[in-house]
């Protein structure tokens, strides 16, 4: 049995709609500026990947703007584009069609919202509860389309996404769901969480005049993430059920594996990364030297770029040096729990299109990041077989194969 | 702002925060079930009318708000505590 993407939606800083993602993305486009969404002149680190055309208002009424947190309205926009993607799914019981979907953070903005207001003793909103809770883009999405199958979400940091999309996987080979809408959501450029992430030592603090240079993953002079925001969303379902449906066929979501590094809480630990990537390969009944494409986790961070580099190195051998690398977030930033979904596209459209973006900012490489990470401009490549990384907080590994049919 | 200037200014916001009705078909009997706010959607809409008024929706007295006219009412008998 295999399952296959018929539908995908995207929210990000360089684009809404599948079509101006992928535009973007493989003319190397960043989305990173200056924060405007709130006044973060005493943020260290004053630079983030907001989407700023995103209205709300569009497609939400009052009262449903009132009972959503922004990360819930990214994840609504996206499925309404993924379910108008994959078409009607009326042949399958509402009860068999299943939501599994990602947050690292939740209803995060809400969070800081109603807990400032709390402080000045103020009045806090009725729905701040259920705004803030990370389960509520995935009830929101079921609510909105009668999806009253399996309503799964996930919250493992960093690689949130990834694991909803690898929990889809299981849920329709298991036979717990017919389809599935899968992916992740997160909206954290914010004070807190940004001063969090800044305490930590994680963000990029050194290009606030050059925004759009601050994150430059495997780059020499690379100093942390750059905060973004976005949600992606995959249809989901069994190849045969996708044909008699008369569905398109974007790729086979072929494997999906992951593995903890239990070492430290937030150092990434090479071991756990091979063995995320080494259990997704053997998921999709591939060797290592089949992978033609692999869309990194590739943060911006000193260590992490290292560590995936040494993690490839170490799983794929010589092969390494051939195949083809990108980081997304070097143009969109890090958007934590929507991360992957946002990775995963990526690596579909570079299986359909047989076109692979560029890691931008890659203008003189760290000398300890040594593989073709597709420096600024896009090349054409066949990809046959893509993978996407997600490595989390928490010691959390995940990888995932997306393959052509 | 006198009382028919604050009926006013009540109706057009709860005609904004309504789903189904509009500010034409609101009278100060009506009563928030009726446009279609449930329990909860009324401690919303108190809650935004605090900000949009000023006054503060406290204590036990806010449980008997039933009506349009009574949100008027407690407005008229509440000056503003709170600046929005």
């Amino acid at each position: 049995m295999r399952v296959v993407v018929t539908g995908m939606g995207i929210v990000s800083p360089i684009g809404i709609g599948v079509d101006q993602f992928w535009n973007a993305a493989i003319n190397g486009v960043s989305g990173i500026t200056s924060i405007q969404s709130f006044d973060a002149s005493s943020q260290h680190s004053r630079v983030a990947g907001e989407i700023t055309e995103f209205n709300p208002a569009n497609f939400l009424s009052a009262k449903q703007m009132e009972q959503t947190d922004r990360f819930t309205q990214l994840a609504l926009h996206a499925a309404s584009q993924a379910m108008a993607d994959a078409g009607s799914l009326d042949n399958y019981h509402p009860r068999r069609l299943a939501v599994s979907l990602g947050s690292g953070m939740g209803g995060f903005s809400t969070f800081e919202s109603s807990a400032a207001r709390k402080f000045q003793k103020k009045p806090i909103p009725p729905f701040s509860v259920p705004r803030i809770m990370a389960n509520s883009a995935a009830a929101w999405i079921a609510t909105k389309y009668g999806l009253k199958g399996v309503n799964l979400t996930c919250s493992t940091a960093c690689s949130s996404g990834a694991n909803a999309i690898g929990m889809a996987l299981d849920l329709l080979r298991t036979g717990k769901a017919d389809a599935v809408v899968a992916g992740g959501a997160e909206a954290c450029v914010l004070p807190l969480t940004m001063t969090g992430f800044e305490a930590l030592q994680a963000l990029s603090i050194g290009f606030n005049a050059d925004p759009a240079r601050a994150s430059q993953p495997f780059a020499k002079g690379r100093d942390g993430f750059v905060m973004g925001e976005g949600a992606g969303i995959l249809i989901l379902e069994k190849e045969e059920e996708a044909i008699k449906r008369g569905a398109k066929i974007y790729a086979q979501l072929a494997g999906y594996g992951c593995a903890c590094d239990a070492t430290h809480i937030v150092a990434p630990n090479m071991d756990g990364q091979v063995a995320a990537m080494q259990a997704a390969i053997e998921d999709a009944n591939i060797i290592s030297d089949q992978v033609d494409y692999i869309n990194a986790h590739a943060t911006s961070t000193p260590l992490g770029d290292v560590i995936e580099t040494k993690a490839i190195k170490q799983l794929f051998g010589t092969h390494a040096n051939e195949v083809a690398i990108s980081a997304t977030k070097s143009m969109v930033g890090h958007s934590i729990g929507a991360s992957a979904a946002i990775g995963s596209i990526a690596t579909i459209m570079s299986l359909h299109t047989g076109t692979i973006h560029p890691t931008i900012n890659l203008d003189e490489a760290d000398p300890q990041c040594d593989l073709n990470y597709t420096p600024n401009c896009a090349i054409q490549k066949k990809v046959q077989v893509g993978m996407c990384n997600a490595f989390g907080f928490g010691g959390n590994n995940a990888s995932i194969v997306f393959t052509n049919l | 702002m006198d009382i028919a200037e604050l009926e006013t200014k009540v109706i057009e916001f709860i005609a904004s925060k309504a789903e189904t009705v509009d500010a034409s078909s609101i009278t100060t009997a009506s009563r928030f079930e009726d446009l279609g706010f449930d329990s909860l959607d009324t401690v919303q809409l108190l809650f935004d009318a605090e900000e949009a008024f000023g006054v503060s929706f406290d204590g036990e007295e806010v449980r008997g708000l039933r009506s349009v006219g009574d949100i008027i009412d407690y407005i008229s008998k509440h000056p503003p505590t709170i600046s929005s």
